[in-house]
């Protein structure tokens, strides 16, 4: 009897040993994703003087506002220092939402349209098609960018949105069609067939009857291309040189590598270079897992 | 309205067994694919074949008029240079350490956030965080908390007593190197941990019980069941952070600019600089298609073995 009982105490021991070397590794987990962020996002509330201390002062003495709001007033008190990137950075916050609610919407239209094809039709020149979509998948955009480059200055496009829309388009669609053909795949084909019987055009089955059922995959795939929008430099940095078109990471590195900078500057910009893709990340956190894991696991 | 009619067709074919819908309307297929082809062959296929072109030509912007055919010219003098072999090992380095650390600490985090525990829907979501973040904020993160003179890392590590003064760790050539692949591997992580775990949570738990039944130590069930059924996903996650790896440009343009000396200049980044810096268009173009080759050349490898391994899947 006691033996028993002495079991089942090493049991649960053994147990809560077990719960409590998995909250350390959670914790550790924890540490290791947020502490790089937070130190970036406690600096932005910082005064110059505090964030160049050392040994530094991880919790900010008496915080501010200070930095967010000279991006609102970039004439006022701090211009000497960094005044460039100060000006820049609303407008380009505003040129990078133009540039990826751009590239996700163009992104959704035509990968509808190839993805669907793809997911339905049985035809010669399928594989090559799904081929050249990969295949184009897979191009380094180094490779591209000087005759890009070249290309968008013969149309004298280059410092324009558009011709960002137009390469971020080219460059994140093959990823949308491919997501897209496997959301459209996923769909029993009798809902389309029951709509088209009931007399709708194919037009209106695909506003009234798929695209609904293929919300999930259509948010998921605009949000992909947003992001690969929203995050791209290489691009920017060779096709944008004016607040006309410099996007974001243009200007975050623009602080980045400006020795003059105030570094807690730097950092406030950085944050807000941070908050849509990470507002859009949090919302739609089961789609993103959804999407990056489609053809990655095989139903 | 013929679109219509052909696709009323198609669903009689299929009920009669044929299976395969729009066995008749290739045209209509190739017209909904015709807008994205457009753009793919204007801005991605038109652009690979101008820059074959040109990287067989003499061709630099500082002697703009020039435009000379030198054949494989500029080719030649790449695999001559001891450049391009430097940057071809740096970029082997980086590439094999941040995919490494990618894969290690993915399965590690995978694992652990497949296990139950409190607080482990917190942990999933805030996993997140480093993948929302745009490489070049990261790199300048990172270059903010490497700082020399008031980074934050020389702080935690001096008050830790585990360095005794603040050092440049942008400054000197290997721990440039790792503190690039470290700011990387921060980055990539989420993307590996979010698909491995979904591999994980897919796996039946009845085959952990029949082997715990039949004796199996943890040991043996990670290799003979887990891993099996992890394969697939690894696989994704190699080809996905190995070309991420061989691409990477943002974080190194903010973090180290290929310093100290070409410390960190990869082959992207060498390419960066033959291009936009010397203004060779040339010789620039001939690296670019180093790097295509290269990295075209993993993924058909990569692709072979998951398409025998009968992954994938059109």
């Amino acid at each position: 009897m006691t033996e028993v009982i002495a079991q089942s105490h090493m049991r649960h021991w053994r147990q809560d040993v077990r719960l409590i070397a998995l909250m350390l590794g959670g914790a550790l987990v924890t540490v290791y994703i947020l502490a790089p962020f937070c130190w970036l996002l406690l600096s932005s509330f910082m005064h110059e003087q505090d964030a160049l201390s050392v040994p530094p002062h991880w919790i900010p003495k008496n915080p501010t506002l200070s930095n967010y709001l000279s991006f609102f007033n970039p004439s006022e008190t701090r211009a000497v220092v960094g005044s460039r990137a100060i000006e820049q950075t609303l407008p380009g916050m505003l040129n990078s939402f133009i540039a990826a609610v751009g590239t996700a919407v163009v992104n959704l239209v035509l990968g509808t349209l190839a993805g669907y094809s793809l997911a339905r039709f049985k035809f010669r020149g399928r594989g090559a098609l799904l081929g050249i979509y990969l295949g184009s998948r897979m191009l380094p955009g180094i490779a591209l960018i000087v005759p890009l480059y070249l290309t968008i200055k013969a149309f004298g496009l280059l410092d324009h949105l558009v011709a960002l829309i137009a390469t971020y388009v080219t460059f994140t669609l093959p990823f949308t069609i491919w997501l897209l053909k496997n959301y459209f795949q996923a769909i029993p084909r009798s809902l389309e067939e029951a709509a088209l019987i009931d007399g709708c055009t194919w037009l209106q089955m695909m506003v009234k009857v798929l695209l609904p059922t293929a919300l999930p995959g259509l948010i998921a795939a605009a949000m992909f291309a947003f992001m690969t929008a929203w995050n791209d430099y290489l691009f920017a940095v060779i096709l944008t040189s004016t607040t006309a078109s410099k996007t974001m990471p243009v200007v975050v590195a623009g602080f980045a590598t400006d020795v003059t900078t105030e570094r807690t500057l730097m950092a406030t910009s950085g944050v807000l270079a941070i908050i849509p893709p990470l507002v859009l990340a949090f919302l739609f956190q089961r789609l993103i897992v959804q999407g990056l894991t489609s053809g990655a696991v095989k139903d | 309205m013929t679109v219509l009619s052909g696709i009323k067709v198609k669903g009689r074919e299929r009920r009669r067994g044929a299976g395969q819908v729009g066995y008749d309307r290739p045209r209509f297929a190739l017209l909904l694919n015709a807008p994205a082809m457009i753009a793919i062959f204007l801005l991605a296929g038109y652009p690979i074949v101008y820059s074959a072109v040109i990287s067989l030509h003499k061709y630099n912007l500082k002697r703009p008029r020039v435009f000379d055919f030198v054949g494989l010219g500029n080719y030649l003098e790449l695999l001559e240079s001891p450049e391009f072999w430097s940057a071809l090992w740096i970029t082997v380095e980086y590439t094999l350490l941040v995919v490494s650390l990618v894969v290690v600490l993915g399965i590690g985090i995978a694992l652990l956030l497949n296990r139950h525990f409190p607080g482990r829907g917190i942990v999933r979501t805030l996993i997140l965080v480093p993948w929302a973040i745009p490489p070049v904020v990261n790199g300048m993160m990172w270059q903010w908390i490497y700082d020399s003179k008031v980074g934050a890392l020389n702080g935690l590590l001096k008050s830790l007593h585990i360095i005794t003064e603040y050092r440049g760790w942008l400054s000197e050539p290997t721990s440039a190197l790792l503190a690039l692949v470290f700011a990387d591997v921060w980055n990539m992580v989420p993307l590996a941990v979010i698909i491995l775990l979904a591999a994980l949570q897919r796996i039946p738990g009845e085959l952990y019980d029949a082997g715990r039944v039949d004796g199996a130590s943890s040991f043996q069930l990670f290799r003979y069941v887990t891993f099996p059924w992890l394969a697939q996903a690894l696989l994704l996650v190699l080809i996905l952070q190995t070309m991420s790896a061989i691409r990477s440009f943002d974080v190194i343009y903010v973090l180290t600019a290929g310093g100290p000396g070409t410390a960190t200049t990869t082959l992207t980044w060498k390419t960066y600089l033959t291009t936009f810096d010397s203004l060779d268009f040339g010789l620039g173009n001939a690296y670019a298609y180093m790097v295509s080759i290269i990295t075209l050349g993993l993924a058909l490898i990569y692709f072979r073995i998951l398409y025998r391994r009968g992954d994938f899947e059109t």
